[in-house]
């Protein structure tokens, strides 16, 4: 087993909290950022033979750390580097939420997408182009409805990818310094 | 549905060329320092400095000195030519494009985009003139909902505790063999009557986060932050500030934890300090008991009048705050996001009702058991006379005692006895204990009509709890149409009893020189005023600090102090 660190990015109202119960279900420790009043939720979530930590930032529109919560999740994406962030974003205000996606991608963090509210998107007539998104960004995208439960096996599905394929990676590094 | 499972590496978001040699310049620079290169993302780190990240740089700055400092002066000179003052926009502005293009490939709109139903009703809803009357019909409906539905459910919490569970006790205590001792009037009089005191706030606050949970899960939170935002502008605060005060209303403690929904420190430490003149639930029984006993033909008007005084001293005080305290901070921009309306579910808002009752539960439970041991102590100890310990006159005790020594503070109020201020001094503890104190200090035996104790048996007991529960469901459904108007059965006037009216009167009486009634206005005001119960200045010193919760408590008792004065110094002046 590995520890592994997974954090939620994403704007606020984008259902962000709804993917992270779905992720850690009960297994959640609420309590507050070091010396702020900004609540940090936590939990635990098991895909395999990992134990991942599922950490959920506050929801935030930019990472420019004009606010405490734009602050605390910059620090934390920047200076503790989760192993992958998972940016939900709501798919019926894709453009707007986006934003944020550029500014993680430039601190460099290892990104899955979840593309939440499709439903809604829908009812909007919008139609989603994943592939397109994932060629653009170079990182996995997840179509979901989180309320509705649909696409959380998919995002389940990509981040066991995403973790065993980094622990391959790390122990082939391990054999390179060995050697 | 799953795209792209390869993550390629690179950054795909590239500024304008004379951005990027430039930003490579300065990762190069950067990178000659060691303990930068470990600590950032050094590409992301030239960006921040580039976008004029003060508190970046200065860390950037310690940990390299000033071959940062130059590095940097030298890139924003060779970009000043092309960008001028502006390379902050430039950037976030190359961003957006950045975006903007992501966007149109990842996305295709419908030619016409459909008129949702979320926007139909928003044109409702924030309208213009009918926003704020929506908005006010639906506090009404949450309040009545907090008051009225949940009132038998509080009766049979507290008949349940202080009937059949202090029997119990009692009985438990005798079989042990400690029965009849000091013992068993710490656990029954302190312990459970305290805890008790907590527990009936459970069913007010699982119906008050019931109604706020459908609230902000639908979505309409936010449109009522949107519709009273100018309305909170007088008080140099925003829409946003205004659910910890409709919260307020209900109690201060969950409201003060509300203000965690607010983007600056400021707002949320004057939202913090205002919201407890919101006059919160469990100041209402001792409204409705001195406004029963002193005027009981306009007691409703006398009630709805401290309301509306506990809103307009919160006006006041924040545009002084503002004008102080708060002089050189201005509000934080306000940036609110409508989302569309959404069918809240049911595990969401359980979950959140949850939480939040459990949370106060924690935190009340323990504070509010200490401070009951405490008190009971005082009243336990004989100071004069011959009473003995856990058996003494309560004018003999020691609570009698500190109670006399504060009272002259309250002296030029008009309500200057030893019993009021006593009552008052328990009121810190939580403010419906003002009434039992009340009834203690006066001799009277007992506020609660004594429940019979034929010795039950443990089953009727529990035949009789179960019956309570039923015929409490059944009052509570029956006061559900009274939500929107509409009362079934016309509420029986709540009477004090005639032995404690008649003490409390001569009581305000004695301590005014005859000017009871002004006396007991001016009580009222201070109660609806004074320093918050301590659970919500636990709540304050846990959110704000030590500071702000002194500058709670000392401010507020300034504040009730000078408005009761003026009530009864004033209403004196004009012959009342």
């Amino acid at each position: 087993m590995r520890e592994v660190t997974i954090a939620l990015a994403g704007n606020p109202n984008v259902g962000k909290s709804t993917v992270f119960n779905a992720l850690t279900g009960l297994h959640q420790h609420v309590g507050n950022w070091p010396g702020k009043t900004v609540e940090r939720k936590e939990g635990r979530l098991i895909l395999g033979e990992h134990q991942i930590t599922v950490v959920d930032l506050p929801g935030t529109y930019s990472l420019a750390a004009r606010s405490l919560e734009e602050q605390i999740a910059r620090d934390f994406i920047v200076r503790e580097r989760p192993d992958a962030v998972i940016n939900v974003l709501d798919a019926a205000n894709l453009e707007r939420n986006l934003y944020l996606t550029a500014q993680l991608l430039e601190a460099e963090a290892r990104l899955v997408l979840a593309l939440n509210m499709a439903d809604v998107a829908a009812a909007r007539g919008l139609r989603l182009n994943p592939e397109a998104l994932a060629a653009a960004l170079g990182a996995p995208v997840v179509v979901m409805s989180a309320s509705k439960g649909q696409g959380l096996a998919e995002l389940k599905a990509t981040l066991r990818d995403l973790v065993t394929a980094s622990g391959r990676a790390a122990r082939s590094a391990l054999k390179e310094v060995a050697r | 549905m799953t795209a792209g499972t390869l993550p390629a590496p690179g950054a795909a978001l590239r500024y304008a060329p004379p951005i990027e040699t430039e930003l490579e310049r300065l990762v190069t620079a950067l990178g000659a320092i060691p303990a930068l290169a470990e600590r950032y993302p050094l590409r992301w780190l030239a960006i921040q400095l580039l976008e004029g990240d003060d508190d970046l740089l200065a860390e950037a700055e310690g940990l390299g000195g000033p071959t940062v400092t130059a590095a940097l002066a030298a890139c924003r000179e060779r970009l000043a030519p092309h960008y001028g003052e502006d390379l902050d926009v430039a950037l976030v502005d190359q961003r957006y494009r950045f975006v903007h293009a992501l966007a149109g490939q990842a996305l295709t709109r419908p030619a016409t985009p459909p008129l949702t139903l979320s926007d139909r009703i928003d044109r409702v809803v924030t309208h213009r003139w009918l926003g704020i009357p929506i908005f006010l019909a639906l506090m009404w409906v949450v309040f009545k909902l907090t008051t009225d539905v949940t009132a038998p459910f509080v009766d049979w919490i507290d008949a349940t505790l202080s009937g059949p569970v202090s029997a119990w006790a009692t009985t438990l205590l005798g079989v042990a063999g400690l029965g009849g001792a000091w013992f068993e009037s710490l656990l029954v009089d302190g312990v459970i009557a305290g805890v008790g005191g907590v527990l009936v706030f459970v069913p007010v606050l699982l119906a008050l986060y019931f109604a706020l949970a459908l609230l902000e899960d639908s979505g309409y939170m936010a449109r009522a932050a949107f519709v009273m935002d100018r309305l909170m502008h007088a008080l140099g605060l925003h829409g946003k500030s205004f659910l910890p005060m409709i919260v307020g209303f209900g109690c201060s403690v969950p409201a003060i934890y509300a203000t965690r929904t607010l983007d600056s420190r400021r707002d949320r430490i004057l939202t913090g300090l205002l919201v407890p003149f919101m006059s919160c639930s469990a100041r209402l029984p001792v409204y409705v008991l001195i406004a029963a006993i002193f005027f009981p033909s306009h007691a409703g008007l006398v009630i709805f009048g401290l309301y509306l005084t506990g809103i307009v001293v919160a006006i006041v005080i924040g545009m002084l705050l503002r004008r102080t305290l708060f002089r050189n901070q201005p509000p934080a921009p306000f940036v609110l996001e409508l989302p569309p309306y959404r069918l809240p579910t049911l595990r969401g808002v359980w979950r959140q009702m949850w939480e939040r009752t459990a949370a106060f539960l924690r935190k009340a439970t323990t504070i509010i058991l200490a401070t009951s041991v405490v008190v009971w102590l005082l009243l336990a100890l004989p100071v004069r006379g011959e009473g003995r310990f856990a058996d003494t006159p309560v004018d003999q005790s020691a609570f009698a005692a500190v109670s006399g020594a504060t009272a002259p503070v309250f002296a030029p109020l008009g309500f200057g006895g030893w019993e009021t201020s006593g009552a008052l001094l328990t009121g810190f503890v939580a403010k419906e204990v003002v009434v039992s104190t009340l009834g203690q200090t006066y001799a009277v035996a007992d506020l609660e009509e004594e429940v019979a104790t034929a010795p039950a048996t443990f089953s009727e007991d529990l035949l009789g709890i179960a019956g309570g529960l039923v015929s409490a469901t059944g009052d509570a459904l029956r006061a559900l149409p009274g939500v929107i108007g509409i009362t079934l059965e016309t509420p029986e006037a709540e009477t004090a009893p005639e032995g404690l009216a008649a003490a409390v009167r001569a009581g305000f009486e004695a301590s005014s020189g005859g000017h009871g009634s002004l006396a007991a206005l001016a009580f009222l005001v201070f109660v609806l005023l004074y320093t918050p119960c301590m659970t919500t200045v636990a709540a304050a010193r846990h959110e704000f600090g030590s500071r702000w919760m002194w500058v709670s408590i000392v401010g507020q008792f300034a504040v009730a102090w000078l408005a009761a004065l003026l009530v009864f110094q004033g209403g004196r002046l004009l012959g009342g």
